[in-house]
């Protein structure tokens, strides 16, 4: 592995930018915002503690990295390890990635490579013992030998491109299926009904909690803002999955009694966003912080670190373990909306039917500079709301903030418009 | 009312349909000692064959013997009979639809305390694969043609009379569901004539194959039942319907999962709001395990009994965490 602890005398430079660009954002997140949920303040210190101080990613057992959604978790905590996902969201690792990337590449990508590449780098994962990659799209995939360059172990799980047909199905359920084996071999531990339905449980209390939290933000005027909703499935990367589950029980019991307070987080005409596209990952919040600096709230989305990786929830009809495996198999897959799929239907209907139950103003499309599915799927999404009238602002950036200026002269006056329409329509 | 309606929805449905299975068993299969009874059009597997408990009778035995008289008679005034009975049968069907299937039928029930023997002795299912599923599923019209074609054959003399009641014959409700009244008599290979020895040993056949069958497939049976194939062909204006709301499903293929007839169209289909398919045994296990709000929902005469929600789904699969652990 490339960080031994020898290196660990000079951090110094390296995990100061890292820290500064978290420090910047973070002092943004709560000092440019009034009324703060009191209970975000268990997430605002956890990423100080984790991005600012370094402090290294809690876990039990063995810990298990995974770069994709499509990593089944259930399985990696029932075999006593801990999932961290290593998708990274830095500006300072994507500088350091794009040695590895050609140079018209997902800075996600770049900064999850320069990352793992970087010392002492931050989330601090220095005892990572395998890495899980899904081969979702193609950069993810040819990272895999990249990765393993480095010295790491890395397993690629297997993902087929379509996920229509039984066949996908299926040989999906076999790539879970040889996943297991690999962690049992990688723990020695035994794969048993008792453990993987403790695990599922665990998972199944987290999704229950961000379901609440999730069903909240439908209350307009706003109850939180959308910049603290994505810190919290941030925090989900790499935060112990229980503690997390309890600080969004709090949160939602908070949001709670500022329903029943009829508080209101965001002025009555703010207009309401629907996030979609590239994942905003922290640090590198920007879009979503420049909506909603400008006067608007984001108030769901459809992305995958937020949205995508906790809302479909597995179902089991034997609790046997051959059911519940094929059945994480299942919920990983089926409803997955990634754009790296043949077809993109159900990312349609799923932005669709969000724009309705969120009574949503318009849709904030981010995609990444080189994150080229999500760059095709554009238009297709852009026909689909434009017949149904719903606005969108497609926003291509990346991870530098050279392009903030603009990005926020453009937001404001999406924005603008979308408050004269809602204007004219009463 | 919305306290009702979200007791109703958070049902564990699993318990539910014990009971409500139980009782209507008991109700088809002993109701005789109680004189329950219900004549002789019930569009279920009410076997005929049990003489001293049946609640009921099973309309397709006194449909083959009617479809079995003489072509002069049955195309003469005793037509009108076959068409009344027809008629008793289709109002019965209409009230549960396929309901009658996965909550009503003895033989499906049986099937299902089948299953439940084998989950507690950990032992795992077996599923078709979607090819075998295809033709496989065609089986079912092919047995009710033949069972409308045969009795028509022996009353045009073209076929001889000791085939009586083909379906009958081979149905695996015959042997069995006397056997709960310790009736043992129909488990035996019939010699008086070369027909009834060949339909008796084939029916001794299927219903070695439906134990063994059932213990291994969910609802193994279900799956070539003629009843299930002519109530398809009626349900379009049944009462109780399931319906499929395609905007708010994401797809996620939950409820095909769980589908003990692993129906591919209840997660794949977005548009036909009616999504009842003709192996569809309505036991709306589909429905509870369904985390979207309102995308599936089971309707009586246009009022919503049954629908999905986000509470019901995280109850009911709270449940299976909890379960009690089964003795390895």
């Amino acid at each position: 592995m490339n960080s031994t602890p020898t290196d660990a005398a000079a951090p110094a430079y390296n995990r100061s930018r890292q820290a500064r660009e978290a420090e910047t954002l973070l002092d943004r997140i709560e000092d440019d915002f009034p009324d703060n949920p009191q209970a975000m303040r268990y997430f605002y210190d956890l990423f100080r503690n984790v991005y600012c101080h370094g402090e290294p990613v809690r876990h039990q057992g063995t810990l298990v990295g995974t770069t994709c959604i499509h990593a089944p978790e259930e399985l990696i905590y029932a075999f006593g390890a801990t999932p961290v996902r290593l998708c990274n969201g830095s500006y300072h690792y994507d500088q350091i990635g794009a040695d590895f990337m050609p140079a018209k590449s997902c800075p996600l990508v770049k900064a999850t490579l320069g990352s793992l590449h970087a010392k002492a780098a931050v989330p601090n994962t220095q005892s990572l013992e395998l890495i899980v990659n899904p081969t979702t799209c193609d950069q993810k995939t040819k990272a895999s030998a990249m990765m393993e360059a480095m010295g790491y172990k890395v397993h690629d799980l297997e993902l087929p491109p379509a996920k229509e047909s039984e066949e996908a199905r299926l040989y999906w359920q076999r790539s879970v299926r040889s996943f297991a084996l690999r962690l049992r071999e990688l723990t020695g531990r035994k794969l048993t009904r008792n453990n993987l339905k403790a695990a599922m449980a665990r998972t199944a209390r987290a999704q229950a909690a961000f379901r609440t939290l999730h069903q909240l933000r439908k209350s307009a005027p706003a109850l939180f803002l959308g910049k603290d909703a994505f810190l919290v499935t941030n925090a989900y990367f790499f935060d112990d999955i229980d503690r997390w589950t309890e600080a969004v029980e709090q949160l939602n019991a908070e949001l709670r009694s500022r329903q029943t307070e009829g508080f209101q987080a965001a002025q009555k005409r703010a207009p309401r966003i629907l996030f979609t596209g590239s994942p905003p990952i922290f640090p590198n919040l920007k879009l979503p912080l420049l909506i909603e600096e400008a006067g608007g709230v984001v108030v769901a989305d459809e992305t995958c670190s937020a949205n995508r990786m906790l809302y479909d929830m597995t179902a089991v009809d034997e609790w046997l373990l051959n059911d519940m495996v094929d059945g994480l198999a299942d919920r990983y897959l089926k409803p997955c909306t990634c754009p790296i799929f043949t077809r993109n239907d159900d990312r349609q209907r799923r932005l669709l039917q969000l724009a309705a139950d969120f009574n949503v103003d318009g849709v904030v499309y981010q995609a990444f500079a080189g994150c080229q599915v999500y760059e095709m799927e554009y238009r297709s999404i852009a026909d689909v709301l434009a017949a149904q009238g719903i606005p969108m602002l497609y926003v291509e950036t990346d991870y530098s903030p050279d392009d903030m200026g603009q990005l926020s002269t453009r937001i404001e006056a999406f924005l603008e418009s979308l408050k004269t329409r809602k204007r004219n329509k009463q | 009312m919305k306290r009702i309606r979200d007791a109703i929805n958070g049902v564990d449905l699993r318990r539910f349909r014990f009971w409500l299975q139980l009782f209507f068993f008991v109700l088809l299969v002993y109701g005789g000692y109680l004189a329950v009874n219900l004549g002789q059009y019930l569009p279920t597997f009410s076997c005929g064959f049990n003489d001293a408990g049946r609640g009921g009778i099973c309309y397709l035995l006194p449909l083959q013997h009617q479809l079995a008289m003489s072509w002069r008679t049955l195309f003469g005034w005793a037509g009108l009979m076959v068409v009344q009975g027809f008629l008793f049968f289709a109002l019965w069907f209409f009230v549960l639809n396929k309901g009658w299937c996965g909550y009503v039928c003895p033989l499906g029930t049986i099937q299902d305390w089948i299953t439940s023997l084998r989950t507690r002795l950990g032992i795992r299912y077996s599923r078709y694969t979607e090819g075998q599923f295809r033709r496989l599923t065609l089986i079912k019209y092919l047995l009710l043609a033949l069972m409308i074609l045969i009795p028509l054959g022996i009353g045009g003399a073209l076929l001889p009379h000791d085939m009586g009641t083909p379906f009958c014959d081979i149905c695996p409700g015959r042997m069995i569901i006397p056997m709960f009244t310790g009736d043992f008599s129909q488990l035996t290979i019939d010699f008086s004539t070369k027909t009834t020895t060949v339909m008796t040993a084939l029916g001794l056949l299927v219903t070695g194959l439906f134990l063994g069958g059932a213990f291994f497939k969910k609802r193994f049976f279900c799956f070539f039942c003629p009843m299930s194939a002519l109530h398809y062909l009626l349900s379009k204006p049944a009462l109780l319907r399931l319906k499929k709301d395609g905007a708010k499903c994401t797809r996620c293929g939950d409820c095909y999962r769980v589908c003990d007839m692993e129906i591919r169209e209840i997660a794949d289909e977005v548009k036909d709001p009616r999504i009842m398919q003709d192996d569809c045994i309505m036991c709306l296990k589909c429905v509870a395990t369904c985390p979207e709000p309102g995308a599936l929902k089971a309707t009586f005469a246009g009022i919503t009994l049954f629908e999905s929600t986000e509470q019901g789904f995280i109850k009911r699969m709270n449940q299976g965490h909890n379960d009690e652990q089964h003795p390895h």
